[in-house]
């Protein structure tokens, strides 16, 4: 409907049209803004405020000390020290997880496209069906092997875990990326002396970037947010932020602290925040290459 | 500078035989052009030369060294692609240069090898371009440029102007021939353009199905055609077949042609058409035998000159082709343009059978060889 108007004299009805669609548009960002909303002004009200007033109503001063206090001194469980030893957990699982099965689902897709073998659709299927396979159902074959590789409970163990969850998605991120890569670049530079590894890393990654966005987007907010792994396989020490969140929202000496409930939350949010707002528009344009020939 | 042979080669996938023992010899600084429909094998043929697929069965030799099961970079051969395969995230001089860097060759080496080779193909002035920034045509330097920046001992051509817009497509073609008769390299060159074919090579090897049809110069290949497959597929527009009745005029076999009258035509070999007095062959004519009444080849032997119906006229500027009906087949006639043929008149044309061919309607063998 407000296409038609390009080009053309806004007349009295298109006005309308548009007032309304801004309308609606409004009403909905709003509606999907609500929920953050709260969070933010209940994380700035002290206790008192948050029993008295309404879920909306504004704090009547500003109180950053249930951000201090979710970062550095809540309990979470029989430890209070904050969320913040959990929140660099975190990071020690995230970091080397999404390198390592971004990584190692570059060089599947590179193979399975670019150097295909007998089977090599075969196994590409198999590896899909690792897309689908529900998070619980290998929750107990995982613990065995987390036991007996020495790895359980510890952040190295959970590193493995989201590993090889992951590298089914990234093989076919890369995989279907690389599909748009003709052939013909690898057999050149084969002609021309270059070698496997040599290929990839001269001629292929190079141009992969795009779809590297992609996956590191997409894993880091897949594994920052997983929780079940996290319950699962973390240690007292090891245990990744979402799983102290749940900890310090459950954790309670008297009342209730909804306002460092509130500030928790959100600062175990902020890294992938952080990561779709830097990104986003990248993981965007990744998403649609190659889908409109590359 | 090396000669190839490809001795009985043979590639099947499961039980589809792809290459059904092919044998091709060609020597050093030979032009050697592979043409065929898709799917007949060529561009298989072409990668198991490059060592980019193995062969079931045969060997491949260059410089007299069986190079059958060594590995692509150990061939020293270049190939140029139908993509041209440029490496997107080098610039041009990159390109070029990533042959010799991956042979270890040094880097001043290697700046005096892309200043040859860019002043040869006069690309100087793209050196630091990627190659999204080019147009096909500069692209498809940049890919010779990298094939020649080795100095390889074969080249080997994929279809290298069919991405092309036709003038740029002809300008290349020459371009690609200077460059062989200036450098004298072994060249194995695959199109489906028959007239690539027939400009370019020293020797053209026809291709279908797996096997090659017939192996000779492009003159050889025009006049004298191994078959029927090979007559149809060579030449522009194709040679007309037409299904003739052979009759016996004093003891001779002629051909017999019905337009509006009938007539019989003479042929140059007719005792191989003895044993098919009665029956109904195959003449092939080309269109260039088929012309207005030509005053200086009148009285010559094997000249006919006879009535036909003008069904349709294509005027082409040097040359009009005149459609017209034969023993109730479409043929094709090449006359000169200011020959008056109106669509629908009766006109005479002249039938030049001394350079004929005949072939079995049901086999498609030649029978007059």
């Amino acid at each position: 409907m407000s296409n038609n108007t390009v080009g053309r004299k806004s007349s009295g009805l298109d006005k309308v049209f548009r007032i309304a669609l801004y309308t609606v548009l409004i009403v909905v960002a709003s509606f999907y803004l609500m929920p953050f909303v709260v969070m933010l002004i209940t994380s700035l009200k002290d206790v008192e405020e948050i029993r008295t007033g309404t879920l909306l109503s504004l704090p009547a001063s500003l109180h950053f000390d249930s951000w201090a206090k979710a970062w550095s001194s809540a309990c979470t469980g029989s430890s209070c020290g904050g969320i913040s030893p959990y929140f660099l957990n975190s990071f020690q699982i995230v970091i080397p997880a999404v390198m390592i099965s971004t990584l190692l689902g570059a060089i599947n897709g590179y193979v399975i496209s670019l150097w295909k073998f007998r089977g090599s659709d075969l196994f590409f299927a198999a590896l899909l069906v690792g897309c689908f396979i529900p998070f619980q159902v290998i929750l107990l074959p995982m613990a065995r092997t987390l036991g007996w590789l020495g790895i359980a409970n510890t952040t190295t163990g959970l590193v493995f875990v989201h590993v090889v969850y992951g590298v089914a998605f990234t093989t076919l991120f890369f995989r279907n990326f690389y599909q748009s890569i003709p052939g013909e670049l690898v057999k050149a530079a084969r002609l021309d002396g270059a070698g496997f590894f040599t290929i990839f890393y001269r001629i292929i990654l190079p141009v992969s970037t795009p779809i590297i966005v992609v996956t590191v987007i997409w894993q880091f907010t897949q594994i920052w947010n997983d929780f079940l792994f996290g319950v699962a396989f973390s240690g007292f020490d090891t245990q990744p932020v979402t799983v102290a969140l749940n900890n310090l929202v459950n954790t309670s000496f008297g009342g209730k602290e909804y306002n460092v409930d509130m500030a928790a939350a959100i600062i175990a949010a902020l890294p992938t925040l952080a990561v779709y707002v830097f990104a986003g528009k990248y993981f965007v344009r990744g998403l649609t290459a190659g889908a409109v020939k590359g | 500078m090396a000669n190839l042979v490809i001795d009985n080669v043979k590639k099947s996938y499961g039980s589809t035989e792809i290459l059904k023992g092919i044998n091709i010899s060609i020597k050093a600084g030979e032009f050697l052009i592979l043409v065929g429909p898709s799917g007949c094998g060529k561009s298989t043929l072409m990668n198991s030369i490059a060592g980019l697929e193995d062969v079931t069965e045969g060997r491949i030799l260059i410089a007299d060294n069986d190079v059958t099961y060594t590995s692509p970079k150990d061939r020293d051969i270049a190939m140029v692609f139908q993509s041209y395969a440029l490496y997107p995230n080098m610039t041009v001089e990159q390109n070029i240069s990533f042959g010799l860097e991956m042979r270890k060759v040094p880097k001043a080496e290697r700046d005096v090898e892309v200043q040859r080779v860019a002043d040869m193909l006069q690309i100087d002035h793209l050196l630091n371009r990627k190659p999204a920034q080019l147009s096909g045509g500069q692209r498809q330097r940049v890919a010779m440029g990298r094939a020649l920046a080795r100095r390889p001992q074969l080249y080997l051509f994929d279809e290298p102007l069919s991405n092309l817009d036709a003038k740029l497509r002809v300008e290349m073609r020459t371009e690609i021939k200077k460059l062989h008769k200036k450098l004298g390299t072994t060249i194995v060159y695959v199109t489906h353009d028959q007239i690539e074919a027939m400009t370019l090579a020293d020797r053209i090897a026809v291709m279908k199905d797996g096997e090659v049809q017939q192996l000779g110069s492009p003159q050889e290949i025009y006049d004298n055609p191994a078959n029927l497959f090979v007559a149809g597929f060579m030449g522009s527009p194709a040679m007309n077949f037409i299904p003739t009745k052979v009759v016996e005029k004093d003891g001779v076999p002629m051909l017999e042609l019905a337009t509006s009258t009938t007539v019989a035509l003479p042929f140059p070999k007719p005792e191989s058409l003895k044993d098919y007095v009665g029956k109904t062959i195959l003449l092939g004519l080309r269109p260039e035998m088929i012309t207005e009444p030509q005053p200086h080849k009148e009285g010559q032997p094997f000249v006919t000159t006879t009535d036909v119906e003008v069904e349709v006229t294509e005027p082409m500027g040097a040359d009009t082709m005149i459609l017209t009906r034969v023993n109730d087949a479409e043929i094709n006639c090449r006359s000169n343009p200011m020959y008056p043929a109106e669509a629908g008149s009766i006109i005479k044309m002249m039938f030049d059978t001394s350079k004929a061919v005949v072939f079995d309607q049901k086999s498609g063998r030649r029978l007059d060889l």
